[in-house]
């Protein structure tokens, strides 16, 4: 659905993003991940028709957004960082207003201000003007904004940024609700929003993709056990499994026990062939447990690589 | 275009700026009128429009403060530039709200060439030709001040910036008539929307006039685009 093409964008000698390729399909959650500057916003600016990039193309449903991005832009919606809110408005004008900026005609408007005030939580202030409501109702409604003229993809910069524990949890509950008739494009520093939301998280650290990583799957299966065997006969015998990918061992000589980290061959059922394995060895598994790396993990790496 | 015609005329009403801009409008008017034409017993709305059209060079700024940099700072111009309006289509509406609360204020001021009727003689043709160039005239400041307010980041500087530029154009007349003589005289004076609206203060509905307000406008409001533009692509 969305392709970004050799995307570098600079800022006169900073670059704020360079060789910054991605595809994105249909109906996918994506969360774009990474420290202040690290080009987040940049990729959802040019995405969103908001600024140009310097060198590179981004094509959405195989049109370039920069030679049809009138047509493009009436099937995006934008929550930009900053909630963009006309204080001295009221939530049903400002969103007649958005609804009317996509081209809406008039009178399918009121109803479908209706629909999105349900959707987002903010049907019971509808007539209340925009400077008098709370961070949560003022981000509902620049959320609200996002979604009308049902756009086909949504980006979200930093949605949940300020708001208290129980109004994340209900823009993430918002938000995966949205994946699932929209294609979703959300960027955060909140490791948990994008744990629990997307489907997929991209980092970026200066400019870059340095992890792309598909959420929610078993591929980088991994079993940390604790095995009471020396390592000298137990390494040989575990390098002779076939389902393992790497083995790595580290002795406890006090104890004549051995930690062994091993990485499976994708998704393969390595717990059954390790427990025969073990078993003719007669050497007993102290300890067992699959170990995934969390997206902290990775995003920590990534930003002290 | 309409869908931000409505919002910008709506903000206006919706805030403080268009009550004030219309209100020091027509106090100030009314002190012109009343002291020169209710004291001295004078039906000229000639001279009375040709005081108040100092008016543009003051107030416009006011209207035109929020249109571009208050954007910015409230950050709302993002929502606007990722919407499937064009830039084109952004500038006018804009221009088109502040012109229509321009003329609100201007069909205002009708009040004073009717006290004259009632009261005394009024040369409708002459009134009507200076009225004409009033709003021309006004027309001109705003479209200026809007392409100011394309390059400011706050209110603040968008309003001092306009009304020191407004000034400036302002004065370009009494530069002119310093330098008689000079080149840079006539340049000036080519450029000089007072000496634009001197014809029609005369009665006279100048076509030269007439087409350079409306050239001034519109190469006003295209610079304004492409500055807009060019903003979209280097965002510095």
């Amino acid at each position: 659905m969305i392709q970004f093409d050799q995307v570098e964008k600079r800022y006169g000698a900073h670059i704020a993003l360079q060789h910054f390729s991605l595809s994105i399909p249909k109906g996918q959650v994506i969360g774009l991940l990474g420290q202040n500057g690290a080009g987040k916003s940049t990729a959802m600016k040019i995405l969103t028709g908001c600024i140009t990039p310097s060198s590179g193309h981004v094509f959405f449903q195989g049109q370039d957004i920069l030679s049809a991005s009138q047509h493009i832009r009436r099937q995006i919606g934008y929550l930009p960082e900053n909630a963009p809110l006309y204080d001295e408005m009221t939530v049903q004008s400002y969103l007649t207003f958005a609804c009317r900026l996509k081209g809406m005609p008039d009178a399918q408007i009121p109803a479908h201000i209706r629909e999105i005030a349900e959707k987002t939580g903010i049907a019971d202030v509808l007539s209340r003007r925009i400077g008098n409501l709370s961070r949560g109702y003022r981000q509902r409604t620049a959320f609200a904004q996002a979604l009308c003229g049902n756009p086909a993809l949504i980006v979200l910069d930093e949605p949940t940024q300020g708001l208290d524990p129980v109004q994340t949890a209900e823009f993430r509950a918002l938000i995966r609700s949205l994946g699932k008739e929209h294609t979703v494009l959300f960027s955060s520093h909140i490791l948990p929003d994008v744990e629990q939301v997307c489907d997929r998280a991209v980092i970026l650290h200066q400019g870059k993709i340095i992890t792309d990583k598909m959420l929610h799957t078993r591929s980088d299966k991994k079993l940390r056990c604790l095995i009471r065997m020396g390592e000298g006969r137990l390494l040989p015998a575990l390098r002779t499994l076939r389902h393992a990918e790497k083995v790595e061992a580290l002795p406890d000589h006090t104890t004549g026990e051995t930690h062994v980290l091993i990485t499976a061959k994708g998704d393969a059922p390595i717990e059954e062939e390790l427990f025969t394995l073990l078993s003719s060895l007669q050497a007993p598994i102290l300890r067992l447990a699959p170990q995934e790396d969390s997206l902290e993990d990775i995003f920590l790496r990534a930003a002290n690589p | 275009m309409r869908a931000i015609f409505r919002r910008e005329l709506q903000g206006y009403f919706f805030t403080p700026i268009g009550y004030v801009f219309v209100g020091v409008f027509l106090l100030l008017g009314g002190i012109f009128f009343g002291a020169g034409n209710l004291a001295e017993r004078s039906g000229n709305m000639t001279y009375l429009l040709r005081n108040m059209s100092y008016l543009w060079m003051l107030l416009c700024p006011i209207l035109t403060m929020r249109l571009f940099a208050g954007e910015r700072s409230r950050g709302t111009d993002q929502m606007l530039l990722s919407s499937p309006v064009s830039l084109t289509s952004i500038v006018l509406g804009k221009f088109f709200a502040a012109c229509t609360v321009m003329m609100i204020t201007v069909v205002l001021t009708f009040t004073y060439p009717v006290l004259v009727i009632l009261f005394g003689k009024l040369y409708f043709a002459e009134t009507a030709a200076t009225y004409l160039g009033f709003i021309l005239q006004g027309g001109c400041f705003i479209a200026l001040d809007i392409l100011l307010t394309s390059l400011a980041h706050s209110q603040v500087t968008a309003a001092i910036l306009a009304f020191g530029v407004n000034l400036a154009v302002w004065l370009s007349d009494a530069v002119a008539t310093a330098l008689h003589g000079h080149v840079a005289a006539s340049v000036l004076s080519f450029f000089s929307l007072n000496q634009r609206f001197t014809p029609f203060a005369m009665g006279q509905i100048s076509y030269a006039n007439l087409l350079y307000s409306l050239l001034f406008m519109s190469a006003m409001l295209f610079l304004c685009v492409r500055i807009l533009n060019r903003q979209r692509t280097q965002e510095e």
